[in-house]
C-alpha cells in the first residue's frame, strides 16, 4: 500500500501505528484538518450541542447541490420562470424530488439555524472569547433569512409576486433612503424582469458565496476560540 | 544650553515630519481612497436602471363618452380605480394598499356604517371609504390620489404626483 504512487497523492505514511500517525491523519488532510485532533468526549455527547451547527451546514451543502442542479432547468425570465418550475414538477425525471428536497431543506435549515443559535444562547457559549463568533453567526442567520426570501421569487407565481411586493415595501419604510434600496432591490418601481433576474443573481451567487466565506470563518474562529469543551 | 540644544532638533523634527516617504504613502493611500470611492458610485449608478420597461405614469383611462355617471373602472393594468360620482365628476385612487402594496378591491355592497361601498384589502384586512380615507386596518395613510385632465373628450390621468382630496376631484 505504501507504494511511491500511494504516498504521491496521501500524505500520511502507511501503516498507521502510534496516535501520531492518527492525528496525522487529520492534520494532513484538507477536508479534515478542520477538525481538532483531539476532542473531550462530553463535547461530541448529542446532548451537548445537538449537533445543530453541523445539521444546519449540511442543510447547505444539500441546498447547493439541489440548487445547482436546479439551475440547469431554470431561466430567469418572464414567463419562462414559472413554467420551467412546471416542468421541474411535471415533466423532468426526479425533478419534484430536488425542488421539493431543495424547499424542505431550505425550510429545515432556518429552523435548524434558529434552534442552534437558542442552543448557543441558553448554554452561554456565546460569552468571552466567543463573542465575535456569536456576532458571525447573526450574520449567518440573516444570509438564511435573505437567501429564503430571494428564493420565493423565483418560482414567480402569485405567492412569490404577493410575498416580495410585501417585503419589498417594507424595505421602503427604512429612514431616508429606503425608497432607494427598494429600488436597487427590484431594479425599477414594481416587481419585473429586472427583479427576477435580481434576485436569482443574489439567491444563486452573491449570497451563497457570502455564506460560504462566513461559514469558514465561523468553524476557523470555533477551532481558534478554545473549540468545544 | 543643553535643553536648548535638545529642544532645537525636536522641533525641527516636528516640522520636518512628513518625510518623502510619509507623503507617498499618503499621496498613495488618498488615491485608493478616491479610487475606491468612485468606483462605488460607479457601481451604484450601474445598479440603477436607466430604462425600464414600465407603463406610462400618464395615460388616457378611457372616453368621456364611455364612462357612465354613478360608476367605478378598475383598471387592473395601472393599479387605479376611476370612480365617475352621481353629480357627474371623477376622481382616481391608485388600487395599491398604503400598508405593504397588495391590490384592494371596490366592494360594492360595503359594510355597516358605508353602505356607499368601500375598498378593501385582501392582504391585511384595510378598509378605505370611497374617497379612499382609512376606515380602519394596518394601513398608516389613505390611498395615493391622482391629477385627472379631460383633454379632447378623453379622461387623463397623470400617476407622476399624488394630490389632496379636493384638487383630485376632475369637474366636467
Amino acid at each position: 500500500m505504501d507504494s511511491q504512487f500511494w504516498r504521491s497523492i496521501f500524505r500520511t505514511r502507511l501503516p498507521i501505528k502510534t496516535n501520531l500517525d492518527r492525528s496525522l491523519i487529520i492534520f494532513n488532510s484538507l477536508a479534515m484538518h478542520i477538525h481538532p485532533v483531539k476532542v473531550r468526549e462530553r463535547a461530541i455527547r448529542f446532548s451537548y450541542t445537538f449537533y445543530l451547527g453541523m445539521i444546519s451546514f449540511f442543510l447547505f451543502v444539500a441546498l447547493v447541490v439541489t440548487g445547482v442542479l436546479l439551475m440547469l432547468y431554470y431561466q430567469p425570465a418572464i414567463p419562462n420562470a414559472y413554467n420551467n418550475m412546471k416542468d421541474l414538477q411535471y415533466v423532468v425525471s426526479n425533478g419534484i424530488f430536488l425542488r421539493n428536497m431543495h424547499r424542505w431543506a431550505a425550510h429545515l435549515m432556518v429552523i435548524t439555524v434558529f434552534l442552534h443559535m437558542l442552543r448557543v444562547f441558553y448554554k452561554g457559549a456565546y460569552q468571552r472569547p466567543r463573542e465575535f463568533n456569536w456576532v458571525i453567526g447573526v450574520f449567518l442567520f440573516l444570509l438564511t433569512l435573505l437567501l429564503s426570501y430571494t428564493g420565493y421569487l423565483l418560482p414567480y407565481d402569485q405567492l412569490s409576486y404577493w410575498a416580495v411586493t410585501v417585503g419589498a415595501n417594507i424595505v421602503k419604510y427604512v429612514p431616508v433612503v429606503g425608497k432607494s434600496i427598494r429600488f436597487l432591490l427590484l431594479g425599477g418601481n414594481e416587481i419585473g424582469e429586472y427583479t427576477l433576474v435580481r434576485f436569482y443573481v443574489l439567491h444563486c451567487v452573491i449570497l451563497p458565496l457570502m455564506m460560504t466565506s462566513l461559514i469558514g470563518l465561523h468553524f476557523w474562529r470555533i477551532r481558534k476560540d478554545g473549540g468545544l469543551y | 544650553m543643553e535643553k536648548n540644544k535638545k529642544k532645537g532638533p525636536q522641533k525641527d523634527s516636528g516640522k520636518e515630519s512628513l518625510s518623502r516617504r510619509k507623503f507617498f504613502v499618503s499621496a498613495g493611500n488618498a488615491a485608493i481612497g478616491i479610487a475606491a470611492l468612485g468606483s462605488l458610485g460607479v457601481t451604484l449608478d450601474f445598479l440603477s436602471p436607466k430604462v425600464l420597461l414600465e407603463l406610462p405614469r400618464r395615460f388616457v383611462v378611457g372616453m368621456l363618452a364611455n364612462m357612465q355617471p354613478n360608476s367605478v373602472t378598475f383598471d387592473a393594468e395601472h393599479r387605479l380605480i376611476v370612480f365617475r360620482d352621481k353629480q357627474g365628476y371623477f376622481y382616481a385612487l391608485s388600487a395599491v394598499c398604503t400598508h405593504l402594496g397588495c391590490i384592494v378591491e371596490w366592494k360594492e355592497t360595503g359594510i355597516p356604517g358605508h353602505p356607499e361601498g368601500v375598498i378593501a384589502c385582501p392582504c391585511h384586512g384595510s378598509i378605505f371609504n370611497k374617497t379612499g380615507d382609512v376606515i380602519r386596518g394596518p394601513a398608516p395613510h389613505s390611498l395615493d390620489r391622482f391629477k385627472m385632465y379631460l383633454e379632447d373628450e378623453k379622461i387623463i390621468v397623470d400617476m407622476t404626483e399624488t394630490v389632496s382630496e379636493e384638487e383630485m376631484i376632475l369637474k366636467v
